[in-house]
């Protein structure tokens, strides 16, 4: 036996019951789990045998993320770069400025290098903080109701860090993940027993608590005092025609070259982290599906519809999909196995429900640009009444069945 | 005092909290604690309603008929509702603006009728008086509480003064601004709830069902039975 | 239970059982009358102070526009200060038609009596119709009209908010503006309560030199020292809808469907705000 295995089996009796420190089991579970599948066996009359675990399909999701923060890093740096050599800034500010010339990286937009470098010091601070923040409540709640930690917050807390702008206050990032961690799932029972997707509620708590950090036009890009509206409220003042003259293109917002949420320009790196989950089938195709189909019949239905006052009724599906964060949150979101529909007919049209939803927010709300948060979770408070539909359809059809 | 109003008047503070236990008068406990002082006003205005419609009923409880037991009920109350509105709007001008169709909309609150059908229709003046100032006391509990939180964080003052100076006038303190929208009251009273039942267990529901624990977790080993 | 207060061993009426119908009736009708004396009883008794509030309030809403504040002093003390005056809309001339002090243009919006509706091209404001009358209150400084106060509203994102605007005696700079009522989004829209953002509108101009209404908000912060500066306004940060709101509200007041021809003549001197214009008889206006 190895070294590790020898140390944490000496622990071992301590924290079990009797033992002294029996309030870290948690913890000391939770460390022995990742490096060591448990050996425990099952006990009542089901068995199941997969090699798939919470663990596994946690890690294969926050891997789906890695290009979203790869390609995030790179544009939030490459929106700032880009800001300041038009204005004429050679210096980042703060301490930013400090480490990034302490290692010698300048801020030229042309250098990928340069940018990814910049970018990463805006997103890690903030996915530092959340993961302590996160983590803390989660060893809390584990420790104080004495079951596992669970590895649902490696997954919140990577999205979470991905669905806010690059100039979040790290204060608020804490306050954010509290409020998502433990109103949005820990007063519920923990993960899986919680009804609402924890990173967005946490996001949606940050919407209307600290409007003027998460939304409007100065917070996307990371220079101080300069304002860039995005793609969505371009396209709210005046339409497809507004967002052709503001230099938008959908190449552009396909690569992720646009001002928004550290992670959710990119449909290219998005795209990559669909398939990997899909490839895993650690994500609903269905789901998926349901949104795209959502979107696209409630935005061609508003096409048809039109309306003079009104510009966002003209944009088209295609523009849909690439503004803001609906292709984000179809994939990271939307799927998100906990909060969704479990059947597999009901999640289909747990997806159209989003897509309806975000559409109708983007298009005939005025208040807010961005519907997919909102759509999600909406859509999160009826996956069981979607659920409860499919079953009974189920029930009537055997009743009719066996009734002959 | 007798046992009886004592339990009857301290009760429902924290041990039978209308609001938190018998979770009536949730409406106007979300539309009316933006500001603490509008807050007090609709305690005071709710407990007198509460007190004195308890003791008009209980006076008259054995004259009146059964089957018209509501609406006799209704209309103390409406009339005592209408009184106070009146008073409020000619004594408190300024808080009966923002209190507006609230004080109205007590004559519906949960908290008068069932106070008044549940108690003062089997009780005498004297307590039903007692209970309803109870009552009253335990919904103000909660909406001082809830008044506090979303007034203190929501525009960092008390009563109106300035205790955290928000940074719109030169201060550090950034105003939380879902305090000023209702949903907050929903979730400030849910932690309420939640504190209440940590100290009060018995208040706590039965589960509708409970789940069966196929997975042992005692039987712990990791590689291969060390223990 | 047994109690002090029973009226069961009475005769009569009362110990009647519960059930029949005379004493159902019969209580009915005692209770309904009792509330209706005391509900009538306190309506009445209380019915002049409630009056008296709501004017002392607009009173105090209209000073703090015109900056008027004086703490050993009563509302009503101040106010002398202010004149209160009817302009007929349409002509922008005072007229006597209405009572000055009583009359209230939001309300008469809706009076069929005064009510002008608009079409959706003038009604800029989205507030549907108009008085045929306007209030405006003339800030006195001894003889002269210092300040024009104008009571303006119109839709923002998601209510009508409602407030003053105070002008210069030249009819087109603007001395301050507040909102009093409004349901916009805290944090966002409800700056337009922020007193340091109303006090930016000092000095700005409402109007170009051909009396078109100009004035606007902007978004993203505006050079003071550029020309055109005095005829933007800077928005609201996070909160388009209300700022284009108050944008189009301003329009629309100062404009010809409102108050344009009555500041039209105040900018022209034909209604010096300080020289009392009759157009009937009556002494309704305050003597000058």
């Amino acid at each position: 036996m190895s070294f590790l295995r020898r140390t944490l089996d000496s622990i071992h009796p301590h924290v079990t019951d009797g033992g002294k420190y029996t309030k870290f089991y948690a913890l000391y579970e939770a460390i022995d789990t990742i490096f060591y599948s448990p050996g425990d066996v099952n006990q009542g009359r089901n068995h199941v045998r997969d090699a798939i675990d919470l663990k596994r399909v946690m890690i294969y999701v926050w891997i789906a993320a890695m290009p979203a923060v790869i390609m995030g890093c790179y544009n939030t740096g490459l929106q700032a770069n880009q800001v300041m050599a038009s204005l004429g800034v050679t210096e980042v500010a703060g301490w930013r400025g400090d480490i990034l010339t302490m290692f010698g990286i300048g801020i030229d937009p042309s250098s990928v290098f340069d940018n990814f470098w910049h970018g990463f010091w805006y997103w890690f601070p903030i996915y530092a903080t959340v993961f302590i923040v996160g983590g803390f409540w989660e060893v809390l709640f584990a420790s104080v109701r004495g079951h596992e930690i669970n590895e649902g917050f490696f997954v919140t807390s990577i999205l979470f860090s991905l669905i806010v702008p690059a100039t979040l206050p790290l204060w608020q990032a804490a306050i954010g993940i509290s409020f998502g961690i433990v109103i949005g799932k820990e007063v519920f029972g923990g993960t899986g027993k919680n009804f609402l997707n924890p990173a967005l509620t946490g996001r949606a708590f940050l919407y209307f608590a600290y409007p003027a950090q998460i939304s409007g036009d100065a917070v996307w890009v990371a220079v101080d005092g300069f304002t860039q509206a995005t793609a969505l409220s371009v396209a709210a003042q005046g339409g497809v025609d507004a967002l052709v003259s503001a230099g938008f293109t959908i190449q552009q917002s396909f690569v992720g070259h646009i001002a928004g949420s550290i992670g959710e320009t990119s449909l290219i790196a998005i795209a990559i982290g669909a398939v990997f989950l899909l490839a895993t089938k650690v994500a609903s195709w269905r789901i998926m599906l349901g949104v795209a189909v959502g979107v696209l019949a409630t935005s061609l239905l508003f096409n048809l519809i039109g309306s003079e006052t009104n510009p966002m009724f003209s944009i088209t599906p295609q523009w849909h999909f690439v503004m803001g964060g609906l292709a984000f949150g179809m994939v990271y979101m939307a799927t998100d196995p906990v909060s969704a529909s479990m059947t597999d007919t009901g999640r289909f049209w747990y997806g159209v429900l989003i897509g309806l939803m975000t559409v109708l927010i983007r298009v005939v709300n005025p208040a807010f640009p961005e519907g997919i948060m909102l759509a999600i979770l909406f859509a999160n408070l009826f996956a069981p009444l979607i659920d409860w539909f499919v079953i009974q359809a189920n029930v009537k059809r055997r009743e009719l069945r066996y009734a002959a | 005092m007798s046992s009886e109003a004592k339990k009857a008047l301290f009760e429902p503070l924290v041990a039978n909290n209308p609001i938190a236990l018998q979770i009536l008068g949730i409406c106007s406990a979300l539309a009316v604690t933006t500001q603490l002082s509008v807050a007090l006003i609709m305690c005071l205005a709710l407990t007198s309603v509460t007190a004195f419609s308890n003791l008009s009923i209980s006076l008259v409880r054995n004259h009146v008929p059964s089957s018209i037991r509501i609406i006799v009920q209704m209309t103390i109350i409406a009339s005592l509702v209408i009184v106070v509105d009146q008073i409020l709007k000619a004594y408190a001008y300024e808080v009966s603006k923002q209190l507006a169709v609230f004080v109205g909309l007590i004559i519906t609150n949960c908290i008068v009728m069932g106070r008044a059908e549940a108690y003062a229709m089997k009780n005498g003046p004297w307590n039903s008086f007692l209970d309803g100032i109870g009552n009253g006391l335990g919904y103000s509990v909660i909406l001082i509480v809830v008044g506090t939180v979303r007034e203190l964080f929501g525009s960092g003052s008390l009563l109106g003064y300035q205790i955290l100076t928000p940074v719109s006038e030169g201060g550090w303190y950034v105003p939380n601004g879902l305090m000023l929208l209702a949903p907050s009251a929903f979730i400030i009273i849910g932690l309420t709830i939640w504190a209440i039942r940590s100290f009060y267990p018995e208040q706590v529901e039965k589960p509708d069902f409970e789940m069966q624990n196929a997975h042992n977790t005692s039987a712990h080993g990791s590689t291969g039975g060390a223990h | 239970m047994k109690t002090n207060f029973s009226f069961r061993r009475q005769r009569g009426f009362f110990s009647l059982p519960n059930d029949n119908i005379v004493k159902t009736i019969g209580v009915a009708t005692l209770l309904c009358l009792l509330c209706s004396v005391i509900v009538s009883g306190a309506a009445t008794l209380l019915k002049p102070k409630q009056v008296a509030n709501k004017l002392l309030d607009k009173k105090s809403n209209i000073l703090s526009v015109a900056g008027i504040s004086d703490d050993t002093k009563s509302i009503d003390e101040l106010f002398t200060q202010i004149e209160a005056r009817i302009v007929d809309m349409k002509t922008g001339e005072f007229t006597d038609a209405v009572d000055a002090t009583n009359f209230d243009q939001r309300k008469a919006a809706n009076d069929a009596q005064y009510r002008v509706p608009l079409s959706k091209q003038q009604d800029l404001a989205s507030v549907g119709a108009i008085s045929k009358y306007g209030n405006v209150y003339l800030v006195r400084d001894g003889a002269d009209v210092s300040k024009i106060i104008l009571p303006i509203s119109g839709y923002g994102l998601w209510s009508t908010m409602y407030g003053f605007l105070a002008l210069e005696n030249d009819g087109r700079t603007v001395s301050s503006i507040t909102f009093y009522e409004h349901g916009e989004t805290p944090g966002l829209g409800a700056e337009i309560e922020n007193k340091k953002w109303q006090a930016s509108w000092n000095g700005k101009q409402i109007t170009d030199d051909s009396g078109v209404p100009v004035l606007r908000l902007v978004k993203g912060g505006i050079d003071l020292s550029a020309a055109g500066s005095e005829y933007k306004v800077d928005g609201l940060a996070g909160a388009t809808l209300t700022s284009n709101g108050v944008s189009n509200l301003i329009q629309f007041w100062m404009g010809d469907d409102a108050f344009g021809p009555y500041l039209e003549r105040v900018r022209s001197g034909k209604t010096q705000a300080n020289i009392q214009v009759k157009t009937s008889t009556s002494n309704n206006g305050e003597k000058s």
